[in-house]
């Protein structure tokens, strides 16, 4: 019986993970430990490191490490700054303005960036700081410099979303990244909803309008910045480039834009920043590389297929096991970082809603915005850290705030479970 | 030994996402300016990733960075503590040891044995997959120096 090898892969793995074993390796081991019981040694441990190497070989993949890159060079470059001068001019003005100002800088940040941390460090650095002298509560500052981070996962150019590509066997990337732009913003709208509510109960300050001069200047400023979006994603929605050489693209403007424009990265940090990002991209690539081979380990097992039943025996209810699902992923989500999440359970999802009906397009998107809630909460939540890192303030002071934002939240991954439409418009719009 | 590896590390790593950036500028300048795509810059970069993702994957093992969930490690204290993290580290060691070292020497030897080659650039695979048991066997001396260096448990 299969149940057994099953049994053995789970436990080992939520031991392992629960000691403290870094993730990847936590990964890999329960891998390793479930093929050995069925496997004869050498072959399974072969095909493992086989597994491994070749999971990492992929073209589409390099994306990663691009993005990366251009995400390091405008950390560095003043581009965050610009952006929040941009977000300034436009929402300003609102009860609550500030707090716009950082959710729609998030917004902008880790769109171009495509990372939550980038953003939550990047934006709430100097955010955090600028809200609490007007007024604002450092605990509602960086709970909404958090969760607002996390919506630049979704509005593309996103990595997480290729990692979906590569998990779900080949769904297109250009679609998927137009099927983020909605949800994002719903998701940014849900947040912004709740910090006008919050920042007009407690009588947050508005800012000041800005004149026409203000904001043709601030727009301009901010306007190669976003030029840049344009670029990507126009170039791999129109199919003129790949999301690879998009990312490739976006690296040599992204140096040049930080190195000869705004002149705020030299030569000599290039070697500092190269380090940065190949940290980065090893962290990432060792979980895919472990992450693919206990995924074969699971289709070996046929864990996919019994899930699968297990569900259907549950209920055939569509809206039903969509639930279902979401909340195994939410409890996921909580302990256990993105990328391993969306490499493990898109394979073991992915058919049955699609035996649902339901596009793979629409259910990357719920899956992605799933997880990013996880990324907020303790105690393995990498935008929690760094949020409260920049804002120097502890963990059980910023919950409090965060929970109305939590229900954000979650509201608007019902609305986009449910709705598919919200979703799959605009890329059926472009043709996908 | 521990800083002169590590430096070395930090300098092929500097290298390799130079020379992949490079790679795969080239390949899109090839394909729209010169329009005569090259052949072997997407096979090449493929290999390049494997080697970037190992071997950065040992370097943030020696500086101790990979993701985990450190609850219970940070509870404990010490002669609990220490026993602990000797454990996970020793755990890191079993499988950098098994998979990475034994499977993928065998993975080497197997495809020199098949005498597979890559199919633009003619590179034995076994080359690629050398990557393999070499950052395994970093992996194995970080996390055993790891180790050794741990504050000794106060009696």
């Amino acid at each position: 019986m299969d149940s057994i090898e099953v049994l053995i892969l789970i436990l080992s793995f939520v031991i392992l993970l629960g000691i403290g074993v870094p993730i990847a390796y936590s990964i890999g081991l329960s891998a390793m430990i479930t093929l050995l019981v069925s496997m004869p040694s050498l072959p399974a441990l072969t095909t493992l490191a086989q597994r491994m190497a070749t999971a990492l070989d992929s073209f589409s993949l390099l994306a990663i490490p691009f993005f990366i890159l251009a995400g390091q060079f405008m950390n560095r470059g003043g581009i965050a700054t610009r952006l929040i001068d941009l977000a300034k001019v436009l929402v300003g003005r609102l009860p609550g303005g500030l707090a716009f100002v950082n959710i729609i800088s998030c917004m902008l940040f880790g769109a171009i960036s495509g990372s939550a941390v980038a953003a939550a460090s990047a934006i709430g650095g100097f955010m955090v700081d600028r809200m609490e002298k007007e007024g604002y509560s450092k605990s509602f500052s960086a709970a909404i410099n958090i969760t607002s981070s996390t919506t630049g996962l979704i509005i593309p150019p996103s990595n997480i979303l290729i990692i979906y590509s590569l998990a779900s066997g080949g769904v297109s990337i250009a679609a998927l990244f137009l099927a983020g732009y909605m949800p994002g913003l719903l998701l940014g709208m849900s947040l912004m909803t709740v910090a006008g509510v919050w920042a007009y109960v407690k009588k947050y300050p508005v800012g000041q309008t800005a004149g026409f001069q203000e904001f043709t200047r601030k727009t301009l400023r901010a306007f190669p910045s976003l030029l840049l979006l344009v670029i990507v994603i126009g170039g791999i929605v129109k199919g003129i480039f790949t999301a690879t050489e998009a990312s490739a693209i976006a690296v040599v403007y992204t140096a040049v834009l930080s190195m000869v424009f705004y002149k705020e990265v030299r030569w000599k940090d290039v070697p500092g920043i190269f380090i940065e990002t190949s940290k980065t991209t090893a962290i990432v690539m060792l979980l895919i590389g472990t992450s693919m081979g206990m995924s074969w380990v699971m289709s070996f097992e046929n864990i996919p297929q019994e899930v699968s039943t297990a569900l259907i025996t549950i209920s055939d209810n569509k809206y039903v096991i969509l639930l279902i699902i979401n909340l195994i992923l939410l409890c996921v989500g909580i302990f256990m970082d993105m990328t391993p999440a969306v490499l493990i359970f898109t394979p073991i999802f992915l058919p049955v809603v699609e035996d649902l009906g339901m596009d793979p397009v629409h259910f990357g998107i719920v899956m992605v915005l799933n997880l990013c809630i996880g990324l907020c909460t303790p105690p393995v939540g990498s935008v929690l850290f760094v949020g409260v890192g920049v804002a120097k303030i502890s963990i059980q002071k910023v919950i409090k705030p965060l929970v109305p934002l939590f229900l954000a939240m979650l509201l608007a991954l019902l609305l986009v479970t449910y709705f598919p439409e919200i979703t799959l418009w605009l890329p059926r719009l472009f043709g996908f | 030994m521990k800083g002169i590896l590590m430096n070395a590390l930090e300098k092929l790593l500097v290298v390799l996402v130079g020379v992949i950036t490079i790679d795969v500028i080239w390949q899109v300048a090839s394909r729209y300016i010169f329009n005569n795509p090259s052949s072997f810059t997407d096979e090449l970069a493929g290999f390049l990733l494997i080697w970037l993702g190992l071997f950065g994957a040992a370097y943030v093992t020696g500086r101790d960075e990979h993701l985990a969930i450190d609850i219970l490690p940070q509870k404990l204290e010490g002669k609990q503590k220490r026993r602990l993290q000797i454990l996970i580290y020793g755990l890191v060691i079993i499988f950098a040891l098994a998979v990475m070292v034994v499977g993928g020497i065998n993975l080497v030897y197997l495809t020199f044995l098949l005498e597979q080659k890559s199919a633009s650039l003619q590179v034995p695979l076994g080359f690629v997959y050398i990557s393999i048991p070499l950052s395994g066997i970093l992996i194995c001396y970080f996390s055993l120096e790891s180790i050794l260096n741990l504050q000794p448990a106060k009696a």
